[in-house]
C-alpha cells in the first residue's frame, strides 16, 4: 500500500471524466449532423463506468493490502439507437419524399447537465490528487 | 570494539539500517535485522531513540493514508453504475495493536442514486480535507520528535 498509488487512482478518475466530456462535447456539436459516415443522421453516445484496480509502480514487488480500492475505466461507449427526430423541411436535401429531415436525437439541455456534471467530477479527482500529494509532500519532509 | 546502532526499519522489515560506529569507520549499511544482537525488527515501534508514540504515529499515518486511498477511489468512482461506497473502521483499526493490514467496510445509510451508485461527493470531500489536516498533524509531531533525536546527534558531533 502505497499514496503513490493513490495518486494513480486519482489519474484515472481524470481520464474518465475527460473521456466522457469529450463525447458529451461531440453530441453537442453535432446536435443538428443529418450526415454521417455510417448514412443517415448522427446518433447520440454515451460512456459507461467501470471500476477496475489500478497498477500502482511496483505493485508485484510490495503486495497491495487493499486489493478492493480501484480506479474507474471506460466499459463501453454506448450509441443511443432510438429513432432520429423528424422534422417537417421539404426545401432541405437530406429530405425524405414525404418532405421530412431525420435530425440526431440529441437534448442540448441534458447534455450540458452532464457537461458540467463531469467538470465537477474532474475537480473532484483533481482536489483528491492535491491532498494526497501534499502528505508525500509532508512525508518527504519528515526527513529534513 | 564494534558497536551497532539501528537506526530505523520498518515494521516486519528483514532489513535494517546499521550504522556500524568503530575506529575502522565503517558507514552506515543495510545490516539483517536478525544477525543483530539486540535490537531486531520493530526496532523503530520500541526502539530507544523515539518515544513509542512514534511507533503509534506511523500506525496512524498507515491508516490514514489507506483511508485515503478508498477516498480517492470512492470520487473516481462517483459515476460508476452500481459502485458502493467503501471505508475502513478509523476506531476500531487503530486499537487492533496487531498492526494488520485494515479491512474494508461498505458504508450505510448514504443516499443510493438510480444506478445503484450511493457516493455521496460532500461525504468524501469532506474526509478528503480531514485526512489530509490529520496526516498533515501527525507529520508535524513526527517530525518534532525526529528533531530533538537530530538535535541531540548534533550536539555529539559539534562537541
Amino acid at each position: 500500500m502505497s499514496l503513490f498509488s493513490v495518486l494513480s487512482i486519482g489519474a484515472s478518475g481524470m481520464a474518465a471524466q475527460r473521456a466522457r466530456a469529450e463525447l458529451l462535447v461531440e453530441n453537442l456539436a453535432n446536435a443538428e449532423t443529418t450526415r454521417t459516415p455510417e448514412g443517415g443522421p448522427y446518433r447520440r453516445k454515451d460512456v459507461v463506468f467501470e471500476s477496475t484496480p489500478v497498477a500502482s509502480p511496483f505493485a508485484s514487488v510490495f503486495d497491495t493490502q487493499i486489493q478492493a480500492a480501484g480506479g474507474v475505466a471506460v466499459a463501453d461507449v454506448v450509441t443511443d439507437n432510438s429513432d432520429p427526430e423528424r422534422r417537417y423541411q421539404p426545401g432541405h436535401p437530406d429530405a425524405d419524399a414525404d418532405g421530412y429531415v431525420a435530425f440526431p436525437r440529441v437534448n442540448p439541455a441534458e447534455d450540458m447537465v452532464d457537461l458540467m456534471g463531469a467538470a465537477r467530477s474532474y475537480e473532484a479527482n483533481v482536489a483528491a490528487i492535491g491532498a494526497v500529494k501534499d502528505m508525500i509532500q509532508r512525508s518527504i519532509d519528515l526527513l529534513h | 570494539m564494534l558497536k551497532t546502532v539501528v537506526i530505523a526499519a520498518a515494521p516486519g522489515a528483514t532489513k535494517c539500517w546499521r550504522a556500524a560506529m568503530d575506529w575502522r569507520g565503517i558507514p552506515a549499511r543495510l545490516v539483517d535485522c536478525k544477525r543483530l544482537p539486540k535490537w531486531r525488527s520493530k526496532c523503530f515501534k520500541y526502539g530507544g531513540m523515539l518515544d513509542p508514540i512514534a511507533g503509534q504515529l506511523e500506525r496512524y499515518m498507515d491508516l490514514l493514508s489507506a483511508r485515503q486511498k478508498l477516498v480517492a477511489s470512492n470520487i473516481a468512482n462517483a459515476d460508476t453504475p452500481g459502485y458502493h461506497t467503501e471505508d475502513i473502521d478509523f476506531q476500531s483499526e487503530f486499537q487492533n495493536a496487531a498492526g494488520l493490514a485494515p479491512r474494508t467496510i461498505e458504508v450505510t445509510g448514504l443516499a443510493m442514486k438510480n444506478d445503484g451508485n450511493n457516493v455521496s461527493l460532500d461525504r468524501e470531500s469532506r474526509l478528503l480535507s480531514e485526512n489530509a489536516l490529520r496526516f498533515q498533524l501527525a507529520s508535524s509531531l513526527l517530525r518534532s520528535e525526529i528533531q530533538s533525536v537530530r538535535e541531540a546527534i548534533k550536539e555529539g558531533q559539534s562537541s
